[in-house]
């Protein structure tokens, strides 16, 4: 038809034809295209899988029972039976740390839950209602931001007692405060965009708004925000395990492998340096996550 | 000035009277009977109410706030339920090892993020900015105590070059503050960069280097000076995560601070002594808060106009 009647301007090109060579699901600057760009994202999040995997399945995978000894093998290093050595009962270090995945991962999930529901609901609420709801609540996070977020999670632990599930439960509060603040930042610049001060000048309701714009346009930043949280939450958890006040022996924690490995620091590196590894690696990949999810976002920060 | 200063004064004021809420709040926060924790199972209801009076547990909510107040404002934090001696004596007492070892490792700190971020930003985009910014989140995600522990493997164990922990003297000081050092210059490296990489883009930066000035007097003279002010900030800021910080880092090396007398507190139960805890440290913060905003108006009068009008 265009060759029939060459005095029309040509079409324009389909925009679809670029996309067709790649999966149709994945539209050209759809957030997973962005992701899967991202190199940053590809390696950190491949790794992140592989944790989740061994997560579910470490206790498959572990060749022992975490918690059983072997007397006949106390304080062994690595060796073909015990790949990762023993710890003072004769327990096989690699099983504890396999199982010590899914407790890390579970910690981290509850602790970031916990912060993310309550900080979210706190900053938006602060945000969106503005007034003396908003002086109020801030003052409050300030007043919580002025104690560092370890000893306010070790002063909740001492309310509430030491185990692995109060712990998760002080990492969590305790990171509240200064997410609250992040997402009414978030809030408060969503709020003021045109788009939000149009649909109100059309008479959308505050729920409506509330819900169809502020909250999916502040989900990206709090999407950082969770990602490098999670970081901080699975830190937080093993140094109050590691002191004492988190995870219980014998719970195969990987904060509480390293206090007990400390204890042996002389005769048994190897007990002190495993569950220190695999901690790093599983933070270092979450917040080089974060970064690039940083990056995705908001390019100008990069 | 003086409004300013007053302003932040005040502000910190409030904040302070927040944090005495909150140590207060603590005590009646535990689920189930304060006494009857702190006393154990085994213990006679003649000595559950003897502690209750003590404590003035028996009294109304907001009397026993005031009274708490008052004695706070007194310098009284009350009497450590394991020691039986103030409370606030045995915060003096560790307090000191705490201030060498956070100002210790605050000083590696800034010398080496600051270092790291100048060298970073100067060679921009190489494998050296690449390096020092892929150390820094490293650094993020070490755990604290395990770095520690590293230390303590390799240069007290292996190479024997300090001495085994539980001292205060310097040789005991070197491996715990060069911990909390690395881990916090990390942020500072990172922000340090950020400001000189926008600096080193501005005219008169080109300037100096027309006239023929040495790469050093740029860098040092010219750009830090005016890339410094987030940096002052967060230096603020991080003191108090580094004091956090200390608590783990006291805990492995044994060091004879406040950390490690929370710890001991909180495992014992001893709730007069965690409520003084988290309030001293929460007093210590507002303090060093206010100082850093002082500071900060010091260096650039303007902030001092600009932040007053953000406050109102």
């Amino acid at each position: 038809m265009n060759q029939a009647n060459p005095v029309l301007p040509a079409p324009p090109p389909v925009p679809s034809q670029k996309g067709t060579s790649r999966m149709t699901w994945i539209r050209e600057d759809s957030f997973l295209e962005k992701l899967w760009r991202n190199p940053k994202a590809r390696y950190s999040l491949g790794i992140l899988l592989v944790v989740i995997a061994v997560g579910i399945a470490g206790p498959w995978l572990a060749p022992h029972d975490p918690t059983q000894p072997f007397y006949e093998d106390l304080l062994t290093g690595p060796s073909a039976e015990h790949m990762l050595g023993t710890d003072s009962i004769g327990r096989d270090v690699l099983s504890r740390l396999l199982h010590g995945a899914r407790v890390t991962l579970m910690v981290a999930v509850m602790a970031v839950s916990i912060t993310f529901i309550t900080g979210t609901f706190i900053g938006v609420t602060s945000g969106f209602v503005g007034g003396i709801v908003d002086q109020v609540l801030m003052r409050i996070m300030d007043i919580l931001l002025a104690i560092p977020n370890i000893i306010m999670a070790m002063a909740i632990v001492a309310i509430l007692g030491p185990s692995l599930t109060n712990a998760m439960i002080a990492v969590g509060i305790a990171g509240i405060p200064k997410y609250a603040r992040l997402t009414r930042g978030a809030t408060l610049s969503v709020k003021s965009s045109g788009y939000v001060e149009a649909s109100r000048a059309v008479g959308t309701s505050h729920a409506r708004i509330l819900l169809f714009q502020i909250m999916p346009n502040i989900m990206s930043p709090l999407l950082v925000y969770t990602t490098l949280q999670i970081g901080i939450a699975i830190l937080d958890t093993a140094a109050l395990s590691f002191i004492g006040l988190g995870a219980q022996p014998p719970t195969p924690e990987w904060g509480t492998m390293l206090s007990e490995g400390k204890e042996y620091i002389h005769d048994a590196w190897w007990l002190a340096t495993f569950p220190g590894i695999s901690i790093t690696i599983v933070v270092f990949t979450v917040n080089i996550l974060g970064d690039a999810l940083r990056d995705i976002f908001d390019p100008k920060s990069a | 000035m003086k409004q300013f200063l007053l302003q932040r004064l005040g502000s910190g004021l409030i904040v302070l009277l927040g944090i005495s809420i909150f140590s207060f709040a603590l005590i009646h926060l535990i689920p189930g009977d304060p006494i009857r924790i702190m006393l154990g199972e085994n213990a006679t209801a003649e000595q559950v109410q003897a502690l209750r009076e003590q404590l003035g547990l028996n009294q109304p909510l907001l009397t026993q706030y005031f009274q708490y107040l008052s004695h706070v404002v007194q310098g009284d934090l009350g009497t450590s339920f394991k020691t039986g001696r103030p409370v606030l004596t045995e915060i003096i007492e560790r307090f000191p090892a705490t201030v060498k070892l956070a100002a210790s490792g605050m000083l590696i700190a800034i010398f080496i993020g600051i270092t790291m971020g100048i060298l970073a930003a100067r060679f921009k985009d190489t494998l050296l900015d690449f390096s020092a910014m892929s150390l820094a989140t490293l650094g993020v995600s070490i755990p604290s105590f395990w770095l520690g522990i590293l230390l303590i493997m390799f240069f007290t164990v292996k190479l024997g070059w300090f001495p085994i922990a539980g001292g205060t003297g310097f040789m005991d000081l070197v491996l715990p503050a060069v911990t909390l050092g690395v881990l916090a210059s990390t942020v500072i490296s990172r922000l340090t960069r950020a400001g000189m990489v926008e600096v080193l883009t501005f005219d008169y930066i080109r300037t100096a280097r027309a006239k023929g000035l040495g790469e050093s007097a740029v860098l040092f003279v010219h750009a830090f000076r005016n890339a410094m002010i987030p940096v002052v900030t967060i230096v603020g800021l991080q003191i108090a995560s580094l004091l956090g910080g200390t608590v783990i880092i006291e805990r492995v090396f044994d060091w004879p601070g406040l950390g490690s007398l929370a710890i001991s507190a909180i495992a014992s139960r001893d709730f007069p002594l965690v409520q003084g805890i988290i309030l001293f440290i929460g007093v210590i913060f507002v303090l060093i808060n206010v100082l850093v905003d002082v500071l900060y108006s010091v260096i650039d009068p303007r902030i001092e106009v600009g932040k007053l009008k953000e406050g109102t």
